[in-house]
């Protein structure tokens, strides 16, 4: 599977929603379900799936489905 | 005064908030003589909470006017809502000025981001020692109340402030929900002692969080065993949290791993950790493990709080007297509510419990008194530190879903077993959202036949928990 498969997998898992629902409004302030349990839930499935291991600021600011794939990037994700 | 609040200095800071509303002992005193004025009827208030300022003023001016507060999060589902409200039909609401659907009668006052609102309801007879409400779990979309005396909040508040030793220089770190029994007790346990509440409403995975408690130096802090996972994953151990020096957990049942880490990080910085253990039935703690001790007692709650006493019972419900012991907890103190109300009429009872309460918890008592939790007797989980009732999880899938249904499940994840192949792959999503709770908390198994016994009843024991 593509990263970017993997990638809108774990978010349609975690969020309980359908891969068109994902995008650039796809963000912390604007989904409901994104508390602090999905956020958990969401870095401990990254991690796995694309064994890295995120410092605590890249953890603070993994606010947004858009976003979120430039951080990944940092740890050398082609995605 | 509710907590004798009026004795401390009027300039000392009792509260701040995420939005940076500052309130003093003094001016806390001042808004519940506003409210008195007011003249209030002994009613029902429904109080839909945040982690503010003014959510927790309102607690304060109710629990010294006598108006009962029913404690409810103002994220609270619609639905659910609307089913309280025609059961115990209450007199006012205070709710934030954010609230979208505003109930509807006169608003009364108006005060740090909140408003007092009469109803149209007529008040009813509610019984004299009746203090305050509080649904019997955060989440279950069930009306069930526990019912709380005069005298329990008070209690809980002054024999936790004596086991941690809280003097007024503590700044506590409020991040659990106040209108949960623990979030409130971990509050009142610090005005008690005129100390000050730091009020978050962000969560622990955002930056709000941790930039707020660094500056405003936080100096201790308590956690469900949920707080604590996600602060090992945010490695919060390496972080420099100079300020922090109580480590409090509270809420469910830690595992022994984390256990053990949060004692050896406490060790290392020279910092305190100290496990607890309370339900919404005692007014939040019960028991409370010394710091000096916990790094010897791996996985233990501890002893009981001051006044109050901890027991074990054998499956006829006779107390055990071998100090070396396993058996349903029970506990007697102060704090012990009255009992549960599921309608309007209930609210009239009395003390039904007469201080002491079986917790449906099993627990193993050491040689030296020690307490540890090692299982349910009830059916109920605690996700995220939410207990979540399996057989009301049941009641609400078969309202809404033909076939048959069966919960199961741990701490960490509930397993739907259901008949309704169908429907198997929407019941996660389904409780999810009644529960507003993460969907990541439940998994749905299709079974052909769920086991019964000769009876009827479903065989549980036959349906793997993971």
């Amino acid at each position: 599977m593509k990263n970017r498969e993997k990638y809108d997998e774990i978010f349609c898992a975690v969020f309980g929603v359908k891969k068109e629902a994902l995008g650039e409004t796809f963000t912390f302030k604007e989904t409901a379900e994104w508390d602090s349990v999905a956020h958990l839930g969401l870095i401990s499935e990254l991690e796995e799936a694309f064994d890295v291991m995120f410092e605590t600021e890249d953890i603070l600011h993994y606010g947004s489905y858009l976003n979120g794939l430039n951080i990944l990037r940092k740890y050398g994700v082609h995605i | 005064m509710f907590l004798d609040i009026d004795k401390f200095s009027r300039e000392q800071v009792a509260i701040i908030d995420e939005s940076y509303q500052k309130v003093t002992y003094g001016e806390l005193c001042d808004f519940t003589d506003e409210m008195k004025k007011l003249e209030l009827e002994r009613a029902i208030v429904f109080s839909l909470c945040e982690n503010s300022a003014g959510a927790l003023a309102g607690i304060i001016a109710f629990e010294t006017l006598k108006v009962v507060p029913l404690l409810l999060s103002s994220h609270i589902e619609k639905e659910l809502l609307s089913a309280l409200e025609s059961i115990y039909t209450p007199s006012y609401y205070w709710v934030p000025e954010s609230f979208e659907d505003k109930p509807a009668g006169e608003v009364l006052f108006q005060k740090y981001g909140y408003w007092l609102i009469r109803t149209r309801n007529r008040g009813y007879k509610i019984h004299d020692k009746l203090s305050l409400l509080m649904t019997t779990s955060g989440s279950t979309g069930s009306p069930k109340l526990v019912r709380y005396k005069y005298g329990n909040l008070e209690a809980n508040a002054k024999n936790v402030a004596k086991a941690f030793g809280w003097t007024n220089k503590e700044r506590c770190i409020a991040d659990l929900p106040l209108q949960y029994t623990m979030g409130l007790n971990v509050i009142n346990s610090h005005l008690v002692v005129g100390a000050t509440i730091l009020l978050i409403k962000s969560n622990l995975m955002s930056m709000e969080f941790w930039d707020f408690i660094k500056k405003q130096r936080g100096t201790n802090f308590t956690g469900v065993p949920f707080s604590y996972e996600i602060m090992m994953k945010l490695r919060f151990t390496r972080m420099n949290l100079p300020d922090l020096y109580t480590l409090a957990e509270g809420g469910g049942k830690l595992t022994d791993e984390l256990y053990v880490k949060l004692c050896a990080y406490a060790k290392e910085k020279g910092k305190r950790f100290c496990p607890t253990f309370g339900t919404t039935e005692t007014s939040a703690r019960m028991a409370f493990c010394p710091p000096d001790m916990a790094a010897e007692k791996i996985g233990s709650i501890g002893k009981a709080i001051p006044g109050g006493e901890l027991f074990l019972l054998d499956d006829e419900g006779n107390e055990i007297s071998d100090i070396v012991a396993q058996g349903e907890l029970g506990y007697r103190g102060p704090n012990v509510t009255m009992g549960y109300g599921i309608c309007r009429e209930d609210l009239e009872k009395g003390d039904e419990w007469q201080g002491e309460y079986h917790t449906g918890d099993i627990a193993r008592r050491d040689e030296d008194g020690f307490y540890y939790i090692v299982g349910r007797k009830k059916r109920f989980l605690k996700l995220f530190g939410l207990r979540v009732s399996l057989d009301q999880c049941e009641r609400l899938l078969k309202t809404d879903f033909d076939g048959e249904f069966a919960c199961v499940g741990t701490d960490k994840k509930m397993t739907i077993y259901t008949t309704n192949q169908e429907a198997a792959s929407k019941t996660p999503k389904y409780l999810s959202e009644k529960l507003n709770m993460n969907i990541l908390a439940f998994q749905a198994r299709y079974i052909a036949n769920i086991p019964k016994n000769d009876t009827g009843k479903t065989v549980y024991a036959k349906l793997p928990i993971e």
